[in-house]
């Protein structure tokens, strides 16, 4: 391939980190202001959207020797992440304003974590991944301690820091095993080395699951969740909406990368490939249960949504198993993910600009009564919670649809079973704040929110999106699912 | 195409419905609501002369590589679901209350919203688009218990909510089992149901059982049958008369249209193998609500268990798994949405004019309202069961069908219909004789109210002479 024509491909991320750059720039020319670094963000992911759609590949392009790839899904994947982020940038500036969190250092980190994400996602090289792992991590750590004078928010920064730090060395360590099993870190030559031997087994072995330890930590898959509902109660709650989209796409993509990173067709790979299996059904159900579970005990809002996305990586790995069965029913994961990141965006979008108190988060009952103030949030609310639980004519039903199909699919009916008696027990924690909104009269001393008209469009645009999704969903399954089948 | 347009015309109206419901002024909602659902009366009433008894089907494509598919069917199962749905909807829109007062928009739009997911539920012939519907129809019913209800709504809708959804999620499962069934017998996608009939028909195993078991819990929870009814009895007591009103005449039967569309067909014979336990758990559903229904102590609670009591005898028809068995018990179904529709009417409008809510004591409002009293009576008698109304037809038929299938649930039933008749009547004594106490100010009933109650009497009675015209072209 030219040269020419691999930049028209990379040209999405480009323009992003040019965008960055142009950012940065406003931050040092015109501190003050706050206007400018806004415009110039949103203006970058614009673009970036535009690139992406112009720039679609067909099939998996190979760039840089190897080192990236560029396929149809990460494109598709960049572009879904610039439309959050163009959300988040309109929908939280009033919620930078309140928090006194300065304009464009947050943006530009915002662009740089997105920037870390994609990159992330196209990686296909050990070395690569772990670079990029790092632009997204460290944006993040810092977003998450913005509230400086916020202790719990510094907690979150120190322990997202901290864990990530540690998943951080846990990945060099796997990389560096695996590179010692297999002589390279490139992963199609570590695909080629599994296909003429089994020698140094033990070696890679122990490299792999540490790599994917790495990243179920990453989606905050049980038993390696304890940190998140802590960071996200913690972190500004416009940068929770973008942890909880951005980093477990990117999570979840590098998760499938990583377990097709061996041929498990050959004969003597299945055994291995069986106990990997073991270990994700494993984790696929502690999340399920755990996630569920106590999702129902919380009433703080973001940690009510912590556990609730603990318990999306449930489903989310019971996709990848029935993908590791058969490679093309990783629709479903794309799926759900497309889904997910859309009513997480707009959910968070929701409680950042519900929060009455500037130092405490929103709290279940901040919400009582809301439907007497205001039926028209009440109305958004609703749909998200809606499609948070699964319920038909939003999105969140499909992606529960296909997880649940691919399973029965894959021979793993129990686990389908076991995420129905979930999804019920999730279904009651997210009726609960409909049940506080609507049925109970307003608390006179709550604060009346208020909104900027940016913000309320944002959270209005998520939400036709869920329902319209959820009405007319064959467009974008049709998308994903050719995507699925090119892999 | 012709049926399509009509079918789908079932589907659109009320979503138009609801749409108009916020334009209309506040104030002239409940005439728009009585106005916009006679018109869906009529087109469903239109369609059923045009169709006659040739079963209409007729299908969209909506997602063709699942093979999910706007798939419609009008036939003798479904129309005389449809058509009740629509008559319910105007029985539910006239009465009068709060809702008509505080957020009436919101009122008439989950109204219509609830007439477009039962109808959609009644029509679809396709497993998810029937699941699609099942579920939306909770929606409007949380919110109308939530925002209209009284004292312990909250637990109550979620109650109710969580149980059916219990039940509709394992039913989901089922449903992908069969669709994953077909699949591997046939290679491509489909849910619809006759695929998924000759899927289930040509597989035989452990795994289908676990699918029936996964239906017949869904709807089990539904109808409800012993000893899945936890949720009803709160949730009927706590909504609004109008919620109340649907969910014991329209929302019961959509258990009832499930077991008739999917469980029997799909499984016919799972269901012969486990019919010895389902009909001895209606029987009990039958004497054990009855005898609930003795002890309630008032009026709301008593028809809530009254309710399951009479299902119960549906579901010894469904169960008998005979032709006239499953006719009998479309036609006990229909006695039993008018008699309920009725008795909850009527109960509103006494509601109106005293509180009533302790049975223990006499009310003595016969002798103040004697013609709402006369309505009463009728309706009454149509709920034990007397000869000459739609539901003695219905109640006989379906016994005499399940004496086939089983003796002793037969016999059980049977006592079920004495203490019918205790209950009722201690209902209908304590609310309409004994001393009047208090000041008797509201007038008795109205032009319009006396106009609907004696269209259902007729219907009730008129069909209580001549059932074969109802039971002709089914099964």
């Amino acid at each position: 391939m030219d040269s020419f024509e691999s930049l028209s491909l990379v040209s999405p991320w480009l323009v992003l980190a040019g965008g960055i750059l142009a950012t940065m720039m406003i931050s040092v020319v015109r501190v003050s202001t706050k206007r400018p670094a806004q415009v110039f963000a949103i203006l970058t992911l614009f673009l970036t959207l535009l690139c992406c759609l112009k720039n679609m590949p067909e099939g998996t392009q190979v760039l840089f020797n190897g080192a990236m790839e560029v396929s149809p899904l990460t494109t598709l994947a960049l572009a879904l992440l610039s439309v959050l982020g163009i959300l988040f940038g309109f929908g939280s500036s009033r919620y930078l304003t309140k928090e006194k969190i300065h304009f464009s250092d947050y943006y530009h980190l915002l662009l740089i974590l997105i920037l870390g994400a994609s990159i992330l996602m196209c990686a296909k090289d050990l070395v690569v991944m772990f670079i990029a792992l790092e632009v997204m991590s460290l944006p993040a750590y810092t977003l998450a301690g913005f509230r400086r004078n916020d202790a719990r928010s510094n907690e979150a920064a120190i322990k997202y820091y901290i864990t990530g730090g540690t998943l951080g060395a846990v990945f060099l360590l796997g990389a560096s095993f695996v590179f010692g099993a297999t002589g390279s870190t490139h992963l199609a030559d570590i695909f080629l080395w599994s296909q003429g031997t089994t020698a140094n087994f033990g070696l890679f072995y122990v490299g792999h699951v540490l790599l994917l330890i790495a990243f179920l930590f990453k989606v905050a898959a049980v038993p390696f969740h304890f940190w998140k509902p802590d960071v996200y109660e913690g972190a500004p709650t416009a940068v929770t909406g973008v942890m909880a989209t951005v980093v477990t796409m990117a999570g979840f993509v590098v998760l499938a990368r990583l377990l097709g990173m061996i041929d498990s067709a050959r004969i003597e790979w299945v055994p291995y490939f069986e106990s990997l299996k073991q270990l994700i059904r494993l984790v696929a159900v502690l999340s399920l249960v755990v996630g569920s579970a106590v999702v129902v005990t919380q009433k703080n809002l973001k940690r009510m949504l912590a556990y609730s996305s603990i318990s999306h990586s449930g489903y989310l790995l019971l996709g990848l198993l029935a993908a590791m069965t058969k490679p093309e029913l990783i629709y479903s994961v794309w799926i759900y993910l497309f889904g997910y990141s859309l009513m997480t965006c707009g959910l968070f979008l929701l409680i950042s600009q519900s929060e009455p108190r500037e130092d405490a988060g929103t709290e279940l009952v901040d919400l009582t009564g809301l439907f007497k103030r205001s039926p028209f949030r009440t109305l958004l609310w609703t749909i998200f919670l809606l499609s948070m639980a699964g319920m038909p004519l939003t999105i969140g039903f499909f992606t529960k649809y296909f997880v649940f199909l691919s399973s029965l699919d894959a021979g793993e009916g129990i686990f389908a079973v076991v995420a129905a008696v979930c999804a019920v027990v999730g279904a009651y924690a997210y009726l609960r704040p409909i049940a506080l909104m609507v049925m109970r009269d307003a608390d006179p001393t709550a604060a009346s929110f208020k909104t900027s008209f940016t913000g309320q469009l944002a959270v209005v645009i998520s939400a036709l999106g869920v329902v319209g999704w959820g009405i007319m969903p064959n467009l974008v399954i049709q998308i994903l699912k050719g995507i699925a089948l090119q892999h | 195409m012709v049926n399509y347009n009509l079918l789908s015309a079932l589907l659109s109206l009320p979503v138009v419905g609801i749409f108009l419901s916020w334009i209309m002024p506040k104030t002239s909602q409940r005439i728009y609501a009585i106005f916009g659902s006679l018109v869906i009366l009529a087109v469903s009433i239109y369609i059923a002369l045009q169709a006659g008894d040739t079963p209409w089907d007729v299908k969209l494509v909506w997602l063709p590589e699942l093979g999910l598919s706007l798939n419609l069917k009008w036939d003798s199962v479904s129309r005389w679901f449809v058509i009740l749905n629509s008559l319910v909807a105007v029985l539910a829109f006239s009465l009068r209350g709060p809702w008509y007062r505080k957020n009436s928009r919101l009122f008439t739009a989950l109204g219509f919203f609830l007439m477009f997911a039962l109808n959609a539920a009644f029509l679809s012939n396709d497993v998810i688009l029937f699941y699609l519907a099942y579920e939306a129809v909770f929606i409007p019913m949380i919110f109308m218990v939530g925002i209209w209800g009284s004292n312990a709504k909250a637990t109550s809708v979620f109650r109710f909510f969580l149980m059916s959804f219990f039940g509709s999620v394992l039913m989901l499962v089922s449903m992908f089992a069969l669709i994953y069934l077909f699949k591997e017998q046939s290679g491509q996608y489909s849910s619809s149901l006759p695929d998924l009939i000759q899927a289930a028909s040509v597989k035989n195993g452990q795994a289908l059982h676990w699918c029936f078991l996964g239906f017949f819990l869904a709807f089990a929870i539904k109808v409800p049958v012993f000893p899945f009814h936890g949720w009803l009895k709160e949730v009927y007591v706590n909504a609004p008369m109008p919620a109340t009103l649907w969910m014991s005449a329209i929302l019961s039967k959509l258990g009832v249209f499930g077991f008739l569309r999917f469980v029997l067909p799909i499984f016919p014979g799972l269901a012969l193998e486990n019919q010895g336990w389902i009909l001895a758990l209606s029987a009990v559903s039958i004497l054990y609500a009855a005898f609930l229904a003795i002890r309630a102590n008032s009026p709301k609670e008593l028809l809530a268990y009254s309710s399951i009591s009479h299902l119960g005898f549906v579901m010894l028809g469904v169960f008998s798994l005979s032709s006239g068995g499953a006719s009998s018990a479309i036609l006990l179904s229909i006695g039993h949405t008018l008699v309920s529709a009725m008795l909850f009417y009527g109960l509103h409008l006494v509601e109106e004019r005293k509180d009533v809510s302790d049975l223990s004591v006499s009310h003595g409002l016969a002798r103040v309202y004697p013609v709402l009293f006369t309505f009463m009576f009728i309706a009454v008698l149509g709920a034990v069961a007397l000869p000459g109304t739609m539901n003695f037809v219905g109640e006989f038929l379906s016994l005499l069908h399940a004496f086939s299938a089983s003796v002793p649930s037969v016999v059980v039933g049977a006592l079920g219909v004495v203490l019918g008749a205790v209950y009722m009547l201690k209902f209908y004594q304590q609310l309409g004789f004994g001393e009047a106490s208090g000041d008797q100010t509201v007038k008795d009933l109205g032009v319009y109210d006396i106009a609907v109650l004696s269209v259902l009497v007729l219907i009730l009675i008129y069909f209580g002479f001549q059932p074969m015209l109802l039971l002709k072209g089914n099964g």
